[in-house]
């Protein structure tokens, strides 16, 4: 190719008229401050407030709240939840992109909001529906009680309030970047000879592997850290229906402070861990969009 | 025949955007699709493909109905106008797609890349990500992908619009190379008519849906059937003339005969001559001309391009003075002329000077409809009439004039003749006396009278019929000639008296045949047919009632039938537009 500096660059000089002059400079670093000033108080400060108040009594006693069978049994029952709610939301996100990316239908839009809906509905409600619909004096109270199925303050209702909370995250990632890609290279893989699967698994998954990865991700975080919509549906039974946001809740309350900031600090790692795992995907993403 | 369309047509929200397309592509032949954006020529290389179905017609490739197969299984390439390369994948990995779906083993699959590598002059580029490579590079993979698997016809969208002037020359190359080396039958979509030219065996070009012609590139260029084959393809001069017995006149000036096609023994009418401006002679005196002496004129504007000056050429008051303009009737009509540096050299202008003009050659239009009369009783009438939308836009799509006449005689109707012959198609506004009106301009030269409501859309459908068979051949004429302007279905509608009874009954299925295969063989218009029982009049009354937004185009012979059984029907019909076409049963015997 010709010398010179290539493409990309050249779309950057252009996109930003006016750099390099002292004013913006001071203004991005004015900018940047602030941003680090918001930072530091809301976020650092607590961050450091848990591990300084879950280490405060020491490594020992640290490790030793761990050690409770009911802290074990909040950490799997979080796991299970979300080893559950993730795969089937990514399962749902996919399909409902797909649909509303790749067809045209009557009540396109509608389905669009309702995607959102959970977003904007308190999750406090999205517990309270569940109880209404499953619990004793629900509708399917008497039912479900003659069959001798559990729903409301047992894992299934746990699944089904942080299913619901969380059922936005994939499809929302998922479908403006599927619209923004087109059809082409299926309708490509089409013509070659390739099947609804294939073209799938070989064209539709790679093309949006990484909005898949980033909107599983932030599904994973809100149906760990979920806590208004599953504390009304779970009935915090110690041991057995309390999730490690509610654990943490319970500890707390029963002036556990060593016990409460441990676990809040596994949540906190939990979260931390997913957001490095996030930005890698954003960092490896902006390379491959030059 | 490799590629056989017959009658498709597709719809988006009920308005055809392929309208009742047949098309025959030959083996081995490179088809060029061409048209402007919007035309429809995408949609149908996609219901080729089977990317997209559709709502009525069949498709079939290689004698093989593929209508209701996906295009998985269709086996065609298609190259698309962004390339669409698996950007996740390398080059050999985009190559080799098609075959990795055939399951075939990696040495065949090797061996196939590297010789369709070779093909599209690609060597050694097999490990490149898509987003390595230029934009030309990326279509030429595009192009060796969708012929991995051998398809039996190569499907191309518009593969060159995202490229490079420079690029797009070498591609064109290539592409062309690749089809003759294969010999594979192509069809290639394009906007671009010089690349039509360049690569097409054969082009069909596409306006509103509508396949309109179809012919070798110089065929087309030469002897156009229609208004907008001749403007789309290179620039045209339209201009109205009269045909007469010894040849086409402009104005006052006589052409030579010999340049022009032979009248055909119907009577003096107004017709649509195309002269390219390359056709064109300037001389500074009307005998300095070695060609015929339509008109002289001013050089209004000259424009150097390199190879060629184009100019455009005010003509001068009372010469040809009757060229087609849709804006103004009175503006000066311009002549485009181009000129080569030889004739610069023999004869320098400069604008503002005085030239004659002469034709080498002039085509004439096949089409029997020239231009507008609107006609009405009074000045302001005609003026209404002349400034209806539905006739603008028709008029502009024909790329045509429309003048006004006054004749008092069509309020009193009182016998009273008119003092020349009205020529081009005579419009008149719908009233409860349209039909005496109508009579009355049929008998005083016009050939083809329009009735148009106050308000109407333009016809999704239109309906064709003829009284009796005397008129078919001009009402076809018609029909098509307007079809090519109008995003409307056309159906002939066939009727037989209520009491036919079964041995009239295959002589009206075989009219119908006739009708339709006359309409494709002659016209190049693709209708459908219906057959009715029942008075004629009333039949039509009730298919126009049945839907809105229709038109009407009714061949008539024979007068006192048109009254008899018409009159009704043009006072009633207020929703819908009506065409009437005559052909005088008298002079019937001299064609």
């Amino acid at each position: 190719m010709a010398g010179g500096p290539n493409k990309a660059l050249l779309a950057e000089i252009a996109s930003r008229p006016g750099r390099d002059t002292i004013a913006s400079n001071l203004i991005k670093w004015g900018f940047i401050a602030v941003s680090l000033a918001f930072l530091a108080a809301l976020l650092f400060a607590p961050l450091i407030t848990v591990f300084a108040t879950a280490l405060s009594k020491g490594w020992q006693m640290y490790i030793a709240s761990f050690e409770d069978s009911d802290t074990l049994a909040a950490i799997r029952l979080t796991l299970t939840t979300a080893a559950i709610v993730v795969p089937l939301n990514t399962v749902f996100g996919i399909c409902a992109a797909w649909a509303i990316a790749k067809f045209e239908f009557k009540g396109k839009s509608v389905l669009l909001t309702l995607i959102d809906l959970p977003i904007a509905v308190s999750p406090v409600i999205s517990g309270l529906v569940y109880v209404l619909l499953f619990g004793v004096h629900g509708w399917f109270g008497l039912w479900l009680q003659e069959h001798d199925i559990s729903i409301i303050y047992a894992l299934p209702g746990i699944v089904l309030a942080t299913m619901f909370v969380t059922f936005p995250y994939v499809a929302r990632e998922l479908i403006p970047l599927m619209q923004q890609l087109g059809n082409d290279e299926e309708e490509a893989a089409i013509t070659l000879g390739a099947g609804g699967l294939m073209t799938f698994f070989r064209v539709t998954l790679p093309k949006v592997r990484w909005g898949l990865v980033y909107g599983v991700i932030l599904c994973n975080a809100r149906a760990m850290g979920e806590f208004g919509a599953v504390s009304v549906i779970s009935g915090h039974i110690r041991g057995q229906t309390t999730t490690m946001p509610l654990h943490v809740e319970m500890l707390y309350n029963e002036y556990n402070f060593v016990g409460a900031f441990a676990v809040a600090s596994l949540l906190t790692m939990l979260a931390v861990v997913t957001l490095v795992i996030k930005t890698l995907v954003e960092w490896r993403t902006g390379i491959r969009k030059h | 025949m490799s590629i056989t369309l017959d009658q498709v047509t597709k719809r988006y929200q009920g308005a055809p955007v392929v309208n009742d397309v047949s098309l025959e592509v030959a083996e081995g032949e490179f088809f060029v699709l061409l048209g402007p954006s919007g035309s429809g020529k995408s949609t149908l290389l996609r219901a080729i493909a089977g990317l997209t179905g559709v709502d009525h017609g069949r498709i079939a490739l290689h004698g093989k109905d593929v209508t209701h197969i996906s295009a998985r299984h269709r086996g065609v390439g298609l190259v698309f106008q962004n390339y669409a390369l698996f950007k996740h994948m390398t080059v050999a990995e985009n190559i080799e797609f098609a075959l990795r779906v055939r399951r075939m083993k990696a040495a065949e699959r090797r061996a196939r890349r590297k010789e369709l590598l070779r093909l599209v002059a690609l060597e050694g580029m097999d490990d490149r990500l898509p987003t390595q490579l230029s934009g030309g590079q990326q279509q030429r993979v595009a192009v060796a992908r969708a012929l991995a698997h051998k398809p039996q016809v190569l499907l191309l969208d518009e593969p060159f619009g995202a490229l490079d002037a420079k690029i797009r020359e070498e591609l064109r190359r290539t592409i062309r190379q690749v089809q003759r080396e294969l010999n594979i039958t192509t069809v290639l979509v394009t906007h671009d008519q010089e690349e039509a030219f360049a690569l097409a065996d054969r082009i069909g070009v596409m306006n509103l849906g509508r396949l309109l012609e179809t012919g070798k590139p110089h065929e087309l260029y030469a002897t156009p059937a229609t208004r907008f084959v001749a403007t789309f393809l290179g620039a045209a001069n339209l201009l109205l003339a009269r045909q007469t017995a010894d040849g086409i006149r402009f104005g006052a000036a006589p052409v030579d005969a010999r340049a022009t096609e032979k009248l055909d023994g119907m009577r003096e009418h107004e017709v649509v001559a195309v002269v390219r401006p390359e056709e064109i002679e300037l001389a500074p005196t009307r005998d300095k001309l070695r060609t015929n002496y339509i008109g002289s004129g001013t050089i209004d504007e000259i424009v150097f391009t390199g190879a060629l000056e184009r100019m455009r050429v005010r003509l001068a008051n009372g010469g040809v003075g009757s060229q087609l303009s849709t804006s103004a009737n009175d503006a000066p009509a311009i002549l485009e002329v181009t000129r080569t540096q030889h004739e610069q050299r023999h004869f320098p202008l400069t604008p503002g000077q005085a030239v004659a003009i002469g034709v080498r050659r002039i085509h004439v239009l096949p089409t029997p409809l020239s231009s507008y009369t609107a006609c009405a009783a009074d000045k302001a009438g005609a003026e209404r009439l002349a400034s209806h939308p539905f006739l603008v836009e028709l008029a502009s799509r024909m790329k045509t004039r429309i003048v006004t006449r006054v004749e008092p005689a069509l309020g009193s109707l009182d016998g009273q003749r008119a003092d020349k012959p009205i020529s081009g198609v005579a419009v008149i506004a719908a009233r409860a006396d349209a039909a005496a009106q109508v009579e009355w301009l049929l008998e005083n030269g016009a050939a083809e009278v329009l009735v148009l409501p106050t308000h109407i859309a333009p016809p999704q459908r239109v309906l064709i019929h003829w009284l009796d068979e005397g008129a078919r051949r001009p009402t076809l004429a018609v029909a098509a000639s307007l079809l090519r302007h109008v995003p409307a279905e056309a159906v002939y509608v066939g009727i037989m008296p209520e009491n036919a009874n079964d041995s009239q009954r295959p002589f009206g299925v075989r009219t119908l045949l006739d009708a339709r295969s006359e309409a494709q063989a002659v016209h190049g218009l693709e209708m459908r047919t219906e057959l009715r029982f029942g008075a004629a009049a009333e039949e039509l009354q009730r298919q126009l009632n049945a839907e809105p937004d229709q038109m009407l185009i009714l061949g008539v012979s024979d007068l006192a039938q048109f009254r008899a059984t018409c009159a009704t029907l043009l006072s009633a019909a207020t929703s819908a537009s009506l065409m009437v076409v005559y052909q005088p049963t008298e002079r019937r015997g001299t064609t």
